[in-house]
């Protein structure tokens, strides 16, 4: 039975009719607050699809779905938004590594569709794609931090009279703080030329798992060790943390896991060839990076790999081509020695086509490969380079590292603008403040300072350290003294400055101004413009008997020859580059192998 | 004075013949030193050849056009450049093996002459056909110069630079 207040509180209601309603008559067409979180907005050409907004957000209502081709540093993916699931949180704008992600204030939409209310902002056009009112985020990003934990170096003054290493390596606290800035996007990955699993090693550096780092790191590079320090980390252009801040610093993270495990730990986790023997047989033709990850990995499918190099110690250009300030040998030779472990026999001192020649590695082995460098210097051949005085900078760094006793005059002069040629003037810097107590190098380079070769650390350091860089010359002439006690020897270079280097489409077009013309004394110079591959040693029938491409020996996408026994890979094929080239020696690892499989099953 | 006058000058389809001369002689060159090159480089001395071929076939063309056909009588004065081209028709010695770098360094030091005798022929024609002809000619010689430059910064300036 109710009561009386029941029966009429009904009725009460009534009175509202007469009141100013306090909710809105139509909501549609009301423009919200300046800063309401409405549908999302999209800039499609700085967006990169790292997909860290698929990742934070805690909804799963972004999918990263493609909408073009990937490129270097851009996966072609974009996000995809839910909004059956979206809760408007902001966190994707937060996060956003680029700041293409924000939020327009729109935020009615009616549709009879509800795969309407899912769809790629950018891509699908809406009518709030250019509304400037909305959610963006202030200032730059703060989710992840946007600068670079400084590396440490030695100072120049402490580094100028000898070859120790310059770079220090982080500490574990260094190292927990740039491992953090990275939001494990994943786009480095395809651009390293190996595919390495950065992000995985990266949070193995979180996790303080260095076990865990360093098999990974193996699973893709043997030469982690070399890698950690001098590798030309193109990784990093890719990183979608450079996009507002510094990218993270990839190659030294890689370096601080392998700094953390000891060399015999290391070879425990990498262990020996978990196989039988093949009884197959592989001869590779040089120990440089690519021969050497290519016996890594041969040794490990169980085949015998004997690998032949001219120089008295194996290492190819990381050892007589890298200076020691850079790649301490120490280095270079633990991760030799992993490789050794697997049973692969390095014969040094070895010159194929000298005491070995290349049909008899043939008959004696299953497969061949050569990956032979490129240990020829070019020379401009400008009047004056023929007679004494003259070098070339890859010979000289070859005998300082072999200890030979090179001219270390008071001024020596460097033609080139490459690492090569900052490797050479850096390496004589050391020697003449060592002899003379002063650095005494010019280096002069056909590019102006914007079109160098070197990379921008190695052109840094080596102002740092006294050496004088005079950009855009044209060398024209090495001069030499006419008459008088030091008749024939070296004076100096005689160059022009270079007005352009490139024309409009590019290509290499030198013009020059000869009314400015210079001598820069010297009493030696060094030649530091190129390098060239000895194929002499292949022989004049074999040379006959290969496919080449454009000067270079044609090989197929798996780095064989057009020769069923030979395969070719490293610098000599697809340019001069560490990670390259051990990517290049599992390519051709890959295929040895399986010919050598292929083999085996047709012999049972 | 008069005949050193007269000497300076030369008719259209002498000097004609005097380029077409100079490419046969270069094609004649380079076909003869294809064998003598490794394989790794013959690409290169094949290149050169084929190039030279295809401007004597133009310059044949160009004579048996009917417009050119009327000025191939057309007074020319012989350009500066003239000695150092016909010098140029004898080719050089480059050895028993020569390498990439020399075949280059050669065939851009005869693309240069070419350059230059064409440039001053163009510049020693009045505006016309003839001065249209050598105009073209000096920018085709400019555009194999620009190619073979780029060719040669892409050999010689590459490999761990």
């Amino acid at each position: 039975m109710g009561s009386l207040r029941d029966v009429l509180s009904p009725f009460t209601a009534w009175k509202h009719v007469i009141e100013t309603p306090v909710t809105i008559r139509n909501p549609i067409g009301r423009e919200a607050a300046d800063g309401y979180r409405g549908f999302h907005q999209n800039d499609i050409e700085k967006c990169i699809g790292c997909g860290s907004c698929e990742v934070i957000c805690q909804n799963a209502a972004i999918d990263m779905v493609p909408v073009s081709d990937p490129v270097d540093g851009d996966s072609g993916l974009r996000p995809k938004i839910d909004y059956g699931r979206c809760c408007w949180c902001a966190l994707c704008v937060d996060v956003c590594m680029t700041g293409s992600l924000t939020m327009s204030n729109e935020y009615t939409w009616v549709d009879t569709d509800p795969d309407a209310f899912r769809f790629i902002p950018g891509v699908d056009p809406k009518p709030w794609d250019d509304l400037e009112k909305g959610y963006r985020r202030e200032g730059g990003r703060v989710l992840t931090g946007a600068e670079r934990v400084e590396m440490g170096e030695l100072a120049p003054e402490a580094r100028i009279d000898n070859f120790d290493e310059i770079v220090a390596g982080y500490t574990r606290e260094q190292a927990m703080i740039e491992a953090d800035r990275c939001v494990e996007c994943g786009l480095c990955v395809a651009t390293c030329p190996a595919h390495m699993d950065i992000p995985d090693y990266i949070a193995a550096i979180r996790e303080g798992d260095y076990d865990l780092g360093l098999q990974i790191l193996y699973e893709t590079n043997p030469f982690s060790e070399v890698c950690g320090r001098v590798c030309t980390h193109k990784c990093e252009t890719a990183c979608a943390a450079r996009h507002e801040g510094d990218p993270i610093a990839i190659r030294w993270l890689k370096r601080h896991i392998v700094d953390n495990v000891s060399e015999d730990r290391r070879l425990e986790i990498v262990g020996t060839p978990q196989t039988l023997p093949t009884r197959r047989k592989v001869a590779i033709v040089g120990a440089g990076p690519a021969g050497l990850t290519a016996a890594y990995d041969l040794a490990r499918q169980g085949h015998a790999v004997t690998v032949y190099e001219a120089q008295d110690k194996p290492g190819g250009m990381m050892r007589f081509g890298i200076p020691e300030y850079r790649l301490p040998y120490a280095a270079l030779d633990r991760d030799i020695a992993v490789i050794a472990a697997q049973g692969v026999k390095i014969e040094t001192g070895v010159r194929i086509g000298h005491e070995i020649t290349m049909d008899r590695l043939r008959a004696e082995n299953d497969a061949v490969v050569l990956s032979i460098g490129l240990h020829i210097g070019r020379s401009t051949r400008i009047p004056g380079t023929e007679g004494g005085g003259v070098e070339t900078a890859i010979d000289l760094l070859r005998r300082i590292t072999a200890g030979e006793e090179v001219p270390v005059p008071k001024q020596v002069l460097v033609i080139g603008g490459g690492n090569v040629a900052m490797d050479i003037a850096r390496s004589m810097a050391r020697l003449q403040k060592v002899k003379h107590g002063a650095v005494g190098v010019t280096v002069t380079a056909l590019e102006d300072f914007a079109h160098f070769l070197a990379d921008r650390e190695e052109i840094e350091e080596s102002l740092e350290e006294g050496v004088e860089i005079i950009d855009a010359r044209g060398p024209q002439e090495v001069v030499r003294f006419k008459s008088g006690n030091r008749k024939g020897e070296v004076k100096g270079l005689r160059s022009w400055a270079v007005t352009s280097i490139f024309d409009d489409k590019g290509r290499f077009a030198p013009q020059y101004d000869q009314g400015d013309e210079r001598l820069h004394p010297a009493e030696m110079v060094v030649e530091a413009i190129g390098q060239a591959a000895d194929v002499s040693i292949l022989g004049e029938d074999l040379t006959e008997a290969l496919d080449w491409n454009r000067g270079r020996l044609a090989v197929d996408v798996a780095g064989r020859t057009s020769e069923p026994w030979l395969w070719a890979a490293g610098d000599a094929v697809h340019g001069p580059d560490v990670i390259t080239a051990v990517a290049d020696g599992h390519r051709v690892a890959a295929s040895v192998g399986a010919m050598l499989m292929a083999m085996g099953e047709v012999a049972r | 004075m008069k005949t050193e006058k007269l000497s300076q000058m030369a008719t259209a389809e002498e000097v004609i013949e005097a380029v077409a001369e100079f490419s046969r002689e270069a094609h004649s060159f380079y076909t003869d030193l294809v064998p003598k090159v490794t394989k790794d480089i013959r690409y290169l001395v094949e290149d050169l050849a084929r190039a030279e071929l295809a401007h004597v076939r133009m310059l044949s063309d160009l004579m048996k056009s009917p417009d050119m056909r009327d000025h191939l009588k057309d007074a020319i004065r012989r350009p500066e450049a003239d000695r150092r081209f016909s010098d140029a028709v004898q080719a050089p010695e480059l050895g028993d093996k020569p390498d990439d770098q020399q075949v280059l360094q050669y065939a851009l030091a005869r693309e240069q002459v070419a350059l230059e005798e064409f440039s001053e022929l163009a510049a020693n024609t009045p505006p016309g056909l003839l001065h249209e002809v050598f105009s073209f000619l000096a920018n085709e010689e400019t555009r194999q110069k620009a190619d073979l430059e780029a060719l040669y910064y892409e050999i010689v300036h590459s490999g761990g630079v």
